[in-house]
């Protein structure tokens, strides 16, 4: 079932590319029938999931592929993947139903979407550590398309430093996949089986190494401040659809892999050198959010809010690794936490730049102080960016909150001054966001967007489920969290 | 049922959002709303119920109607009833929105009220925040009052920062934040707890250095300054300290931090009150001097006098509001200078008198009481706390009384263009009664009541304190007579610029401004040109590194990887690693079949991009037969070879990214 999912869209993009002849309307309705699979793939895997499998993964598929090299094609899912998975699917249904600039070229820009698709479905569900990596970079090749061909402004550069810049980061997180596959004994690929083993327990050189490559290498992804610097030009350049999912799925790559990989194959490591890197956190904390302020560009803007918010992930998932064995309660608060996290920001931020995409279709510009009192001419729109943005500022009964708390929580229990400086990330992102719906929204309305268009049906369709499922998480979050917990407690329970 | 509370305000917002086409069903809509809101307040008060609500992940929220709760759920909705009132007959533009966001701030408090542990104080608490940002920028098509309700909501939410780390300390330390474990903390979390209270508070209920964000909060309607002054958001601050300090033992230093507080913005709060010449900001200043009284009877022990105090308040505050609002409609203006209503609008004159003779502290009103028995706290703990008490009530005597003269007294025009509506003047005789009814506080036996309904004690005065009181008034009346014989009272004979100064919070918005605010921004505006210089500069490393790299790789691997170097697609590598089990037969079909899904891509995106891709896909196209070729040569059967090839491959991908475009 989740090979399918992985590879139904694949056979899409395939299709489509070989189709002949097809207009932008039957391409984008091929596009979504396929894009919908996974998704209910998806569902279907929730409801078959049951979490009672002491942290183990199910529904595992695998196929021996090169079994002398310890390399299989190997899937499932687990607690932190699941949840991850189906907000990909959804985001990924939602990216494509959005309207979109195809520039003529509509089959091959459904085409990388879905490889796009199967790419980071495939990183989620991969219990290979090869074939996550594979994975991994074929994501880059269809966001690089993505970027450079559908853009817009500086496109091209753009693409190149999102590529170059991560390609180089997944050089990093490859060499040390190698490190931990050549101390593995007997040598394999195998997630659960690295989990088994621990392989370079104990420490020392190796490990550290092992562990400073890791971080580089996800830490470029996720992005961390200051292997941050390729993210704002390649949202403020790509197709609004393309940011949803590079804020939406790709960063949470690179977390992902610290929980998958880092946290869970080499924990002692991690524990000892988890005080920097929730450091280096709440630097991106509160330098994220302080260049936030200073932006304006509603997409840099959007931008480096994920800088900010990604610090709050890898807060906690730091301060986790740290107090796995000596405080399991707090590592347990801010590992649930940094996982929902993940999830809520793919919604919010999706939902945001989606939103982006909407003022620049209508303006073409996505400059704050040229606008204004648009909430007269667009309150769908403006109840729309609203709710994103109190979500993303951390409004209680939106889903942004329960995560922060909850990582908050854990983090003052581990590392009670780095939390409280961190904190102040809140205030700014509040002002932040205050200040856009102020210019953007209210106050006069300019002239010249008196006929400003509130959002279509086509937009509202897309946004819908997101914005519900925010509001959904935020008031009950328990459907959630009680997939995330069975996963993480035996996690830290160790 | 105890989320009844939440529930209904809630719902009937949503209603009156659902009828907003008809306007005739607004008035009757917003009053049934907050009477069935009272009615399940008073309900809750009665029968104390609690509620759980599972979180997730080990965590529940949880309501819990005890203390003081028991008190505000009745009082909430009983002063939030006659303000939609007011609301409904006097606003016009946007009124759903308004009557609905009213409903959910009242929602909100309520949840906050009921909260039995702080992570559900802080969701009700937080929201309630959130609703006033939205009804403080109720005109948002004006350009500056949306600036100013962000101003507001940010000045409270610096503050909220104490709560989310009171609440996120107790719940990563103790596991829970219930009430009742707070008094189980020691060492540090105790003090962050108690600090994060104290700050949040401070911030909520405008205590210094806070104090401003209420001129800001003034950009909204009458209405919701009634509101947010009396018993919803400013008195939340109060409210939770009321509940926590004393069960905070742990952090002994909070009581009296709470109490020097309150005491400094109870005088500091009367200056300024004195000294304005704007009505609403008069009765702003006075708020944050009235909490910071009701701070110093939590400080000094007394949560009763302190629950008592915040009902009078409220009862009085929200009346004085709704005259101001009177006075506005009717007059146009709120400059004390030109008001003088009391021939034109005398049931309005009347009542506005009731409320500023409660505000004075004059016997026997019932907020008198609650005044005397904040004194008597403040003299049990200390005499300097006692003498604060007695200064600010001189000062809110002064200025109860110049306020009273100056919109209300006699001397301004015969009659008003625009007379109150009925539902107006229903909403002042409701607040002016209760104002008057709270004279049952002098009866015998009514601290006793006071004290099993607001939870704590109250504690007994000194026998010098009344008639120093008394006194006080009396001289506080002099004073406002004699100013009012000299013409001065308006100006109260001071230099325009020192008025001013001390209006204006005695300057405390432009240090904020100077020392938070402009170095904030500056920061990050320094930060994002920093941040700017650094993308250039990592732009510049990630183009030259890799290229200088693989230029250097594959001179060294010449020989061996040369073709591999150019072959750099995902499944190419794959096929190379792959081709280690296969043999020569299955290798050329796998490579085959690779390089014909690439001449595939490359040429659906020779459509996809003319300039650059196009080119590079090519190249890979015809790089793959090259790689077929030489991969076969490649399978020396050592894993480690393959590794380099793999990493060569992808600084190969760099390369060529980097050069193709």
């Amino acid at each position: 079932m989740l090979s399918t999912a992985i590879f139904v869209p694949l056979l899409g993009a395939l299709a489509l590319l070989l189709a002949p002849r097809l207009d932008e309307r039957s391409a984008r309705r091929l596009a979504l029938a396929v894009a919908a699979v996974p998704l209910a793939l998806m569902v279907v895997a929730w409801l078959a999931f049951d979490g009672d499998g002491g942290g183990g993964f199910e529904l595992v598929e695998s196929v021996r592929w090169i079994p002398t090299l310890g390399v299989g094609y190997k899937v499932g899912v687990d607690g932190v993947s699941l949840p991850l998975a189906a907000m990909t699917a959804l985001l990924f249904v939602a990216a494509m139903a959005y309207p979109a600039e195809v520039q003529g070229r509509p089959r091959q820009y459904y085409a990388a979407f879905l490889l796009l698709e199967s790419a980071s479905l495939g990183v989620f569900l991969a219990l290979d550590l090869f074939l996550f990596y594979v994975f991994f970079d074929v994501s880059l090749v269809g966001m690089y398309f993505l970027i450079a061909v559908w853009g817009h402004g500086d496109s091209q550069r753009s693409a190149l430093k999102f590529f170059l810049y991560t390609l180089a980061g997944s050089l990093a997180m490859l060499l040390a996949i190698l490190g931990l596959y050549l101390a593995s004994e007997p040598r394999t690929f195998d997630m659960a089986a690295l989990i088994d083993q621990q392989p370079l327990r104990g420490g020392g050189l190796r490990a550290g190494l092992v562990f400073l490559a890791f971080t580089v290498g996800l830490g470029v992804k996720t992005p961390i401040v200051p292997f941050h610097t390729w993210l704002p030009p390649a949202h403020v350049d790509a197709p609004a659809p393309a940011s949803a999912i590079l804020a939406g799925v790709l960063l949470k790559m690179g977390t992902y892999g610290f929980i998958r990989i880092v946290l869970s194959m080499m924990p002692d490591t991690f524990a000892r050198y988890a005080l920097p890197l929730a450091v280096v956190a709440v630097v991106s904390i509160v330098y994220g959010a302080l260049v936030a302020l200073a932006q304006t560009n509603l997409k840099r803007l959007v931008a480096y809010t994920s800088v900010n918010h990604m610090g709050y992930v890898i807060l906690g998932v730091a301060a986790a690794a740290a107090a796995s064995s000596s405080d399991p309660d707090a590592a347990r608060l801010a590992i649930n936490g940094a996982t929902l996290e993940m999830v809520a920001h793919g919604l919010i931020t999706g939902a945001l730049f989606l939103l982006a995409g909407s003022v620049w279709s209508r303006a073409g510009t996505y400059e704050l102080d040229r606008f204004g009192g648009l909430a007269g001419r667009a309150p769908a729109m403006t109840g729309a960016v609203m709710v994103t943005a109190f979500a993303s500022l951390g409004l209680p009964g939106l889903a942004g909150f329960v995560a922060e708390f909850q990582v908050f929580a854990g983090a003052f229990a581990i590392y009670p001054v780095l939390a409280g400086i961190g904190l102040l990330g809140i205030v700014v992102t509040a002002a932040l966001f205050l200040r856009m719906l102020q210019q953007v929204f209210l106050g006069p309305l300019p002239e010249r967007w008196a006929a400003w268009p509130d959002l279509s049906r086509r937009e509202v369709a897309a946004l819908a489920p997101l914005v519900v499922l925010v509001v959904a998480i935020g008031v009950a979050p328990a459907w959630v969290l009680d997939v995330i917990d069975a996963a993480t407690r035996p996690l830290v329970g160790r | 049922m105890a989320w009844l509370l939440l529930l209904v305000p809630l719902a009937g917002g949503s209603a009156l959002l659902a009828v907003r086409a008809r306007p005739g069903a607004l008035l009757p809509g917003s009053v049934a709303t907050m009477a069935a809101t009272l009615a399940v307040g008073i309900w809750a008060a009665a029968a104390q119920p609690s509620a759980t609500w599972r979180w997730g992940g080990g965590l529940t929220l949880g309501l819990d109607v005890e203390g003081l709760a028991r008190v505000m759920v009745v009082l909430v909705p009983a002063v939030a009833l006659p303000v939609v009132a007011y609301a409904a007959a006097t606003v016009s533009d946007g009124l759903a929105r308004l009557l609905a966001l009213l409903s959910a701030f009242v929602g909100a408090m309520l949840l906050l009220v009921a909260a039995g542990d702080l992570v559900t104080l802080l969701v009700g608490w937080e929201l309630v925040g959130a609703c006033s940002w939205a009804l403080i920028a109720h005109d948002w098509r004006d350009p500056e009052r949306p600036r100013l309700a962000g101003q507001a909501l940010l000045t409270t939410r610096t503050g909220d920062l104490g709560l989310v780390a009171a609440a996120a300390v107790a719940v990563g330390v103790a596991g829970t934040a219930d009430y009742e474990t707070l008094a189980s903390l020691r060492g540090w979390p105790a003090q962050v707890v108690a600090g994060g209270l104290v700050l949040a508070a401070a911030a909520k209920s405008a205590q210094l250095p806070f104090s401003p964000w209420l001129f800001s909060a003034m950009a909204g309607p009458t209405p919701v300054s009634a509101l947010l002054h009396s018993a919803t958001m400013v008195a939340a601050g109060a409210y939770v300290l009321d509940r926590t300090v004393p069960l905070l033992p742990g952090a002994s230093w909070m009581a009296a931090a709470v109490a020097v507080l309150g005491a400094a913005t109870a005088v500091a709060g009367g200056v300024v009150a004195s000294v304005q010449t704007d009505l609403k900001r008069a009765l702003a200043a006075s708020t944050s001097a009235q909490y910071g009284l009701i701070l110093v009877a939590v400080g000094a022990g007394s949560t009763a006098a302190a629950g008592a105090h915040l009902v009078t308040h409220a009862t009085f505050k929200a009346l004085l509001f709704l005259g101001a609002g009177v006075a506005l409609h009717a007059a146009g203006t709120l400059d004390l200078a030109s008001l003088r209503l009391g021939r034109a609008l005398p049931f309005a004159a009347a009542t506005f008198a009731a409320g500023a003779l409660a505000l004075a502290g004059v016997p026997p009103l019932g907020a008198a009481r609650s005044k005397e028995d904040i004194l008597a706290a403040a003299g049990h703990a200390s005499p300097w706390l006692a003498a604060a008490v007695v200064v600010a009530g001189f000062l809110s005597a002064v200025y109860a009384g110049r306020l009273a003269l100056l919109a209300f007294g006699p001397g301004g025009p015969a009659a008003a263009h625009r007379p109150p509506a009925p539902a107006v003047r229903a909403a002042l005789a409701a607040l002016g009664a209760a104002t008057v009814a709270s004279a049952v506080l002098w009866l015998p036996g009514a601290g006793r009541v006071v004290e099993g309904a607001a939870g704590g004690r109250l504690f007994d005065a000194a026998a010098w304190e009344l008639p120093a009181s008394l006194a006080t008034v009396a001289l506080a009346a002099l004073v406002v007579v004699g100013l009012a014989r000299g013409g001065r009272l308006p100006s109260l004979g001071l230099p325009p610029g020192v008025q001013a100064g001390l209006a204006a919070w005695l300057g405390l918005p432009v240090a904020a401004r100077r020392l938070v605010v402009d170095p904030v921004l500056a920061v990050s505006r320094r930060l994002a040109s920093f941040d700017d210089r650094v993308v250039d500069a990592g732009v510049r490393l990630a183009g030259r590194v890799p290229v200088a790299a693989s230029r250097a790789l594959s001179w060294w691997s010449e020989r061996s990887i040369d073709g591999v170097v150019h072959a750099v697609s995902g499944g190419t590598l794959l096929a190379a690693v792959a081709s280690r089990q296969a043999d020569e037969r299955g290798v050329d079909r796998v490579v085959h079949a690779v390089s014909g899904a690439t001449l595939l891509a490359a040429v659906a995106s020779r459509q996809a991009d003319e300039r650059g891709i196009d080119r590079a896909v090519e190249d890979l196209a015809r790089g793959t037969g090259a790689a077929g070729r030489s991969s076969r040569r490649l399978q020396s059967g050592l894993a480690h070879q393959y590794y380099v090839i793999v990493a060569a491959g992808l600084v190969a991908t760099v390369a060529v990214a980097a050069l193709g475009r």
